[in-house]
């Protein structure tokens, strides 16, 4: 059957002599050059890229000063000697890979500046959120594009497995004002595409989503995939312009998902099914457990090849997460509209900034060539507003974290934008993984221009 | 009852209700002000894909009402869209078709709501890579428990299958099944194409059955299964209109009235004509309404609208509200929807009573909760019982129960803001704008300054840039201030009394039970439980072509004591719940 277009050259790497073997850690040593920076072949070894999402932004350095926007987010000093912030210090061993970027603008945005909406949105993919308020009904709003990790699987996904995935860990997110605030990921107004929360459903999608080459089934399902697509593809004559392009996507989903059950597994040592599903307990969610969990099924993701590109909604936007094994009782969202709350907030940073460690760390310890896993990754941290109390969508929190496979600067630094772009930030790091890429966002959150002070 | 024919005024403040732009009217609870409350001082245009709120509305809208559900009023129906099966739509569908031990392994994606609805979000988005995987490992799980019901597939089939070369036989239970299955008899070409794939896997694995199985996953996972398609027929006065095909309306029907796939009866009641007049489509929206599904339906209907779907995972802080937990929550949900059954179903009884209902239905949990006596000198237990709610209490209606004012509450206090949001948007169907970026939130602590809520809120509203739109939604909630952040009865916070007294688009009210009663006389509120269900069942936000015709509908619904059964028949006999305006 000549449907799979997969690279099979990567998925066959794990084979030698025609037979296969388990491979503990791939790339096995073997297949890599004398130094170890890429594979035998010449062909470099894989880049990944991940976003990384909280919600409700970050305390003030005086909430009740209204004129006061300084955040205890921000670093004191520039360049690679910077001084890390409390809020930071989960970050401290990590730091030669932590770049802190301020005062950044988001420029992708709609006339009608709307809380949370803008910010996450325009953030994360440099282009305005489109406004959905019909008349005598409930606002809403859609990404006004593809958000960055989807650019990047656009032009990177067809390598792997999985062309991307999204995790999300609370699960207290906001769905009533439409998919801006629900989802992370989208691939365009009209696709955002929904996280797995639960880390037994992440396993399944990310190692026992393969089909082992003799089975019996693996020809009806494609069978019946192609009579599908034909189905679409007729329906489409049929239909408006609108739903054409619907359908052109559900089309290509299909494509995918045959794709996938073609697809050779790579040579890689699976983990056994976590006994975590993220369910609550009296109330009460999991968080630190899950985020560990989650980390963990992503780095093997990255290490196996089954993934490079990845989203993960820590919190909602105007998400209610309660921190409560900081001994909170309110939701995150409430507590960051409340003045009087500050250290709160604050605390809620600091663990949240240590769960965003805690994947940098796993990343870093798990060899990877001649360096690690975040040697050949970056990850984007920001949130949806820079302060819930401000509301406002300057300088929100962001972190650039990785060496990207060398095409960051390492050490990491502190940066003061000083109003650039926020999407050069997101074209930065496409390049990362696909330094072909040219410009990303739409209207004024247009980019051409990779913030160079991040860059090697 | 003699009403007038819709005014052009209040049409048009219907209209201009769509509130755009930064700023809200600050005259909203004006007594001087119209019945319309308008926000904005005129309609602002949204950018939604589906909804055409620009159009012209200057129709005439006498409402004369015909026989055949025709009300003589300009229709301009949005464009058609292809509609995703809701999450639950799609589970009972296959439980019809295959039994519920096949639904018991489907695993559909979960719905996205737009503007408030799954049903609007089913009609936008795109499917992806994970929701076209979750449906293919549903079609398979389905299929292959399915065709082990040897006595379903027999009747499917009518035939006995000579051996796994039987295309005669396989096109049989094709054209069977898939015709409950996408709702329509399959074109030649279909049928063509999908006896091939049960052929080839037969032929492949020297299995008849394993061909069927195959064809079943295929046609559930075909788009004719996933999405209802509505092409319709273009109507020969005006080609811009189109008005559904017999079996593309009971698609509609049965999903709206009953959560599921049109039952055999109807798809051959469809094809024969049946649902072609007003009348026809009546009498088999009164037989779907018999359906005990009906009442699921509805009940799925009001959780989603209600918010009652939140009560599932809604946390309270147990320093201020101990008596929380998810059985307390659970017992809300159901009381609410045993008023709503109550006064649909077994009273079929005035509908605006939601908002004033004088009694309620308490259990152990909830009847302690609000210091109710057990009716006679009964005991609580886990049953609910009829309760009548002492004056006192101020409550009445939806909107003194514990479901709401928990979901419409933070997670240690109040939330006057929210409750009044709710009022507006879902009883009121006006819209209330995002509050805008770049503004300080910062509400005062409690203190002696200002011990209750409402006094904090009021501080608050004396920002003029806040003031705007917080006027429409906060008065409301202080009105209901007595309902603590989990329903319970106080009148006191922090040590000083709460004033409850307050006021609806002029009108005085304190406690549920007037702001229901107040509430209930606005036409506005029954043109929105319209607005609502046909949002639900058409999947998009009525637009300026189609609200003339639905205030039309409330005219008849006010005519005949607005009962909701009564209701749902004439929407779905409506025009504009059979036609679609040429696609986009």
């Amino acid at each position: 059957m000549k449907r799979f277009t997969l690279n099979r050259r990567t998925m066959l790497r794990g084979f030698l002599g025609g037979g296969a073997i388990a491979l503990a850690l791939p790339p096995l040593e073997a297949m890599l050059n004398g130094n170890g920076d890429a594979y035998a072949d010449g062909e470099p070894l894989p880049r990944r890229f991940g976003t990384w999402f909280f919600g409700n932004g970050v305390a003030l350095e005086n909430p009740f000063d209204p004129n006061n926007h300084k955040l205890l987010w921000t670093p004191s000093g520039q360049g690679p000697d910077y001084t890390l912030s409390p809020q930071l210090m989960p970050l401290a061993d990590l730091k030669e890979y932590v770049s802190v970027i301020s005062n950044l603008e988001v420029r992708a945005k709609h006339p009608e500046v709307r809380g949370h909406h803008t910010g996450v949105s325009g953030f994360f993919s440099g282009f305005p959120y489109i406004k959905l308020d019909p008349m005598g009904a409930n606002y809403s709003s859609k990404f006004g594009g593809p958000s960055i990790d989807q650019v990047a699987a656009a032009l990177i996904g067809q390598e792997t497995f999985l062309p991307s995935i999204q995790l999300r860990i609370s699960k207290r997110i906001v769905a009533g004002e439409g998919p801006t605030l629900n989802y992370l990921s989208h691939k365009g107004p009209d696709q955002p595409l929904q996280p797995i929360h639960n880390p037994q459903e992440a396993f399944e999608k990310i190692f026992n989503g393969f089909v082992p080459q003799d089975d019996p089934t693996k020809p009806l399902r494609l069978n019946a995939l192609d009579a599908v697509a034909e189905d679409v593809k007729r329906l489409q004559m049929r239909v408006g312009q609108n739903d054409r392009q619907r359908l052109d996507a559900h089309l290509a989903s299909i494509e995918q998902i045959q794709k996938q059950i073609d697809a050779i597994a790579p040579e890689c040592a699976a983990p056994a099914m976590p006994g975590e599903t993220n369910t609550d307990q009296d109330g009460k969610e999991p968080l630190g457990p899950v985020n560990k969990v989650m980390a963990d099924l992503l780095v093997l993701a990255f290490q196996c090849d089954i993934t490079r590109v990845a989203s993960f909604q820590y919190t909602g936007s105007v998400g209610y997460t309660v921190f409560h094994t900081l001994g909170q009782s309110q939701g995150h969202h409430d507590l960051s509209h409340d003045a009087n709350a500050n250290a709160q907030v604050d605390a809620a940073t600091v663990e949240t900034v240590d769960a965003f460690a805690y994947l940098l760390r796993r990343l870093k310890e798990t060899p990877e060539g001649d360096g690690n896993l975040l040697d050949n990754s970056c990850l984007l941290l920001s949130s949806d507003v820079a302060s819930g109390l401000r509301h406002t969508d300057y300088n929100q929190p962001c972190i650039v974290a990785g060496r990207g496979g060398g095409a960051l600067t390492h050490p990491g630094i502190h940066h003061d934008a000083q109003s650039a772009n926020a999407s050069d930030v997101l074209l930065s790091c496409v390049k990362t993984v696909a330094p072909e890429i040219t410009q990303v966002g739409g209207g004024n959150g247009l980019s051409n221009t990779p913030l160079s002070a991040i860059m090697a | 009852m003699i009403r007038s024919s819709i005014s052009r005024p209040l049409l048009a403040a219907a209209l201009a209700i769509a509130c755009a732009g930064p700023g809200c009217y600050v005259g909203v609870d004006d007594p001087e002000a119209t019945a319309s409350d308008s926000l904005t001082a005129g309609p602002t245009q949204g950018e939604s894909a589906g909804s055409d709120s620009a159009g012209s509305s200057d129709s005439d809208s006498d409402s004369g009402g015909d026989s055949d559900g025709d009300p003589g009023v300009e229709l301009e129906p949005a464009p058609a869209s292809l509609r995703l099966l809701l999450s639950r739509h799609y589970r009972n569908a296959v439980g019809d078709l295959l039994g519920e031990a096949a639904a018991a392994q489907v695993t559909p994606p979960g719905d996205t709501p737009i503007n408030g609805f799954d049903a609007v979000g089913a009609s936008q988005l795109a499917l992806s890579d994970s929701s076209v995987d979750a449906y293919e490992a549903s079609a398979r799980a389905a299929a292959a428990v399915g065709v082990a019901d040897t006595e379903r597939i027999a009747a499917y089939l009518g035939c006995t299958p000579t051996g796994p070369d039987d295309a005669a036989c396989h096109e049989s239970f094709i054209r069977n099944f898939g015709r409950l299955a996408w709702r329509r008899a399959l074109t030649t070409d279909e049928l063509s194409r999908y006896v091939e794939v049960a052929q080839t896997t037969a032929l492949d694995t020297g299995d008849f059955y394993v061909g069927v199985e195959n064809a079943i996953a295929t046609l559930l996972q075909s788009p004719h299964f996933l999405y209802m398609v509505d092409i319709g027929v273009a109507d020969p006065d005006d080609p811009s209109r189109r008005t559904l095909t017999g079996t593309e309306l009971a698609t509609r029907l049965s999903f709206f009235l009953n959560d599921t796939t049109p039952p055999a009866w109807l798809i051959d009641a469809a094809e024969d004509g049946m649902l072609d007049s007003a009348e026809g489509i009546r009498e088999a929206a009164a037989v779907l309404l018999e359906d005990p599904r009906a009442k699921d339906a509805l009940d799925n209907y009001f959780s989603e609208v209600l918010q009652l779907r939140k009560l599932d995972s809604l946390a309270k802080d147990p320093a201020v509200w101990p008596q929380w937990s998810p059985q307390l929550a659970q017992a809300m949900r159901q009381e609410t929807l045993l008023l709503l059954q109550d006064i649909i179903w077994q009273r079929d009884a005035d509908f605006r009573e939601i908002l004033d209902a004088p009694y309620t239905f308490a259990n152990q949990l909830t009847g302690p909760l609000y210091g109710l006596t057990p009716p006679g000198d009964g005991v609580w237990t886990e049953g609910f019982v009829k309760t009548p709610l002492p004056v006192e209490s101020k409550r009445g209606g939806l909107l003194g129960q514990g479901a709401l004012m928990s979901v419409l509450s933070h997670i240690s206090s109040t939330s006057p803001t929210l409750r009044g949001k709710f009022v507006r948007e879902t009883i009121l169907c006006e819209s209330i704008p995002a509050p805008p970026g770049d503004v300080a939130t910062v509400i005062p602590p409690a203190g002696e300054a200002a011990p209750t809520m409402r006094e904090r809120l009021e501080q608050h509203l004396s920002d003029p840039i806040c003031a705007g739109c917080h006027q429409a939604m906060d008065p409301i909630g202080f009105g209901l201030e007595n309902y603590d952040g989990i329903g319970m009865f106080r009148t006191e916070e922090n040590g000083a009394t709460i004033d409850t007294a307050s006021q609806v688009s002029g009108t005085p009210f304190d406690g549920a039970r007037e702001l229901g009663a107040a509430l209930r006389e606005q036409r506005a509120v029954s043109v929105c439980v319209i607005r609502n269900l046909f949002r639900h069942g058409v999947g998009h936000i009525e637009t300026s072509g189609e609200l003339p015709t639905l205030f039309a509908l409330e005219e008849t619904f006010a005519e005949r004591g607005y009962h909701l059964q009564d209701l749902l028949i004439e929407l779905v006999a409506n025009p504009a719940f059979r036609m679609v305006g040429t696609p986009e």
